[in-house]
């Protein structure tokens, strides 16, 4: 009887806080990733021989043996990403609305966009290596550079989804060309850009572990990906590394998540079905 | 006084033009009404857009007081087919909208308007949770806030229950004989024309050209509907387009 109406009151808490069954999804899915790595590394030592992947338990005790190396590296990383994210954004966002908006702008510039588009970032890390020498700098450059075309193209894309009755309703009020930006275009855009945002934390993590792992003469490297890069070939470490990425793209992905939330209350109401 | 001259519309550029607007010429007094009723895609809109200042007729000549119209201006509203909600701004926002773009907010508010039409409760709320009547009824106040001397409606009731429209015309009614601004109402809905219009011009297929002005001395009446010269002029309407 008791454990019923236990259920019966756990129940009513996932309803009245919805995040509360958000964690417990995720936690399920650490739960079950973990499961099926255990099982994976069981069963490449039983073919191989060896234990090549090692396993989770044994990665996640280097994660608290390495502690405070870990994290000092881990929050490297985390300062690089977020700062290239938002470079990224404020450059890319402003910039594509503009072209998005102003059709004889786009027409201009659209086509430069897509010649450099499709070439990858990583094609010109030795240039940028050679303007921004050493340090945080260039790799907060190379992963900006990778995430400022995808803001943009997605800022260009999402200006021209606007809907004309909401451009027009401002104008006959008598609205400005900066107040038609303000009060239509930018929070228009904003919960798709914010969304490509956090799609492109696993994009700008990619380029952040090549970055941090290019140049291994640079004796100020640091961060998770050099971290991992020199703790290779003794697995369970490496691994411990690769687990702190994880988090890290995880972290942002929930800041990210919140701060749509946050900025952009109207989408999440509750609509009125019509 | 809104006078239109022998206006000419067109859209489009180049050699690809449509002409929209065929010279027409209609006036409406200071606190009169008129409706103009046509087909879908007569160029109705275009018209009233042209009204506002936001389109710029190629031909002919608008004025509003005696002066040209070059632009939106300050004491002409327009309500747009779906009230013209921004769906990212609350009720309020949305209703001293007008007011912030001619930077008189916050000294003026439209919290009165919200009052007098029975919003002020859902002032938080975001557009996607309001019903369809209480959007129109946002998009009213945002319009009212200004207290415009002209106010222009695209479609203002289109996609809505009869009930619910009928509600809306009998509170449009009202705001116009209280306020007496002059009133330009576009629509495609015969009856709503005859409820609100005192003159009623109606539209030939594109390029609209006037095919004839219908006069309704009726209108300023909430039982109107009810009455046989309401059914007369419904009934004259009706043949009018199909001719």
């Amino acid at each position: 009887m008791s454990e019923r109406i236990r259920m019966k009151r756990f129940g009513k808490i996932l309803r009245e806080r919805p995040y509360v069954w958000h964690v417990l999804r995720y936690l399920a899915a650490i739960a079950i990733l973990l499961l099926i790595w255990w099982g994976a590394s069981e069963i490449v030592e039983h073919v191989k021989g060896r234990a090549f992947l090692p396993n989770p338990l044994r990665a996640i005790g280097e994660m608290k043996r390495l502690g405070p190396t870990l994290f000092r590296n881990f929050w490297v990383s985390a300062l690089r990403l977020w700062s290239a994210m938002w470079i990224a954004f404020w450059l890319g966002y402003p910039l594509g609305l503009l072209i998005g908006h102003e059709r004889k702008l786009d027409q201009l510039i659209s086509p430069m966009i897509y010649i450099i588009y499709p070439i990858p970032q990583v094609a010109f890390i030795l240039i940028l290596f050679l303007i921004f020498g050493l340090g945080n700098p260039v790799k907060v450059a190379i992963v900006a550079s990778a995430l400022f075309f995808q803001i943009l193209v997605s800022a260009r894309g999402a200006a021209k989804q606007i809907e004309l009755e909401h451009v027009t309703s401002v104008l006959a009020a008598g609205a400005s060309r900066w107040q038609v930006y303000w009060h239509v275009v930018l929070p228009a855009t904003l919960p798709s850009i914010l969304t490509s945002l956090r799609v492109s934390v696993g994009l700008g993590m990619a380029f952040l572990y090549i970055a941090e792992t290019t140049g291994a003469f640079d004796p100020r490297r640091g961060g998770l990906g050099s971290f991992i890069d020199s703790n290779i070939y003794s697995g369970a470490q490496a691994f411990a590394g690769i687990m702190a990425m994880a988090l890290l793209g995880l972290l942002l992905y929930i800041l990210i998540e919140l701060l749509e939330r946050v900025a952009c209350r109207w989408k999440h109401v509750s609509r009125r079905p019509s | 006084m809104i006078e239109i001259r022998d206006t000419v519309i067109e859209y489009g550029s180049g050699t690809r033009t449509v002409l929209a607007v065929d010279r027409i010429s209609l006036s409406v007094e200071p606190g009169h009404s008129l409706a103009l009723i046509g087909p879908s895609g007569c160029g109705k809109t275009t018209l009233l857009f042209a009204i506002a200042g936001l389109v710029r007729p190629r031909g002919g000549e608008i004025t509003i007081s005696g002066e040209p119209v070059v632009g939106p201006r300050r004491e002409i509203a327009l309500i747009l087919q779906n009230a013209g909600l921004l769906p990212w701004k609350t009720v309020w926002q949305n209703a001293n909208l007008s007011l912030r773009l001619s930077k008189e907010y916050p000294q003026k508010s439209a919290a009165s308007v919200l009052e007098e039409l029975g919003l002020a409760s859902v002032k938080g709320r975001f557009p996607p949770e309001l019903s369809e009547g209480m959007k129109r009824r946002v998009g009213i106040a945002r319009a009212l806030s200004m207290s415009p001397s002209v106010m222009l409606m695209d479609e203002p009731l289109a996609s809505l229950d009869t009930l619910t429209k009928e509600r809306i015309q009998d509170l449009f009614l009202q705001l116009w004989l209280q306020r007496r601004f002059s009133l330009l109402l576009v629509t495609h809905d015969i009856e709503e024309a005859a409820f609100l219009g005192q003159r009623i011009a109606v539209l030939s297929e594109r390029p609209a050209q006037i095919k004839t002005v219908v006069e309704n001395p009726g209108v300023g009446d909430l039982q109107y509907r009810s009455t046989e010269a309401f059914v007369g002029v419904v009934a004259r309407l009706r043949e009018e387009l199909e001719r």
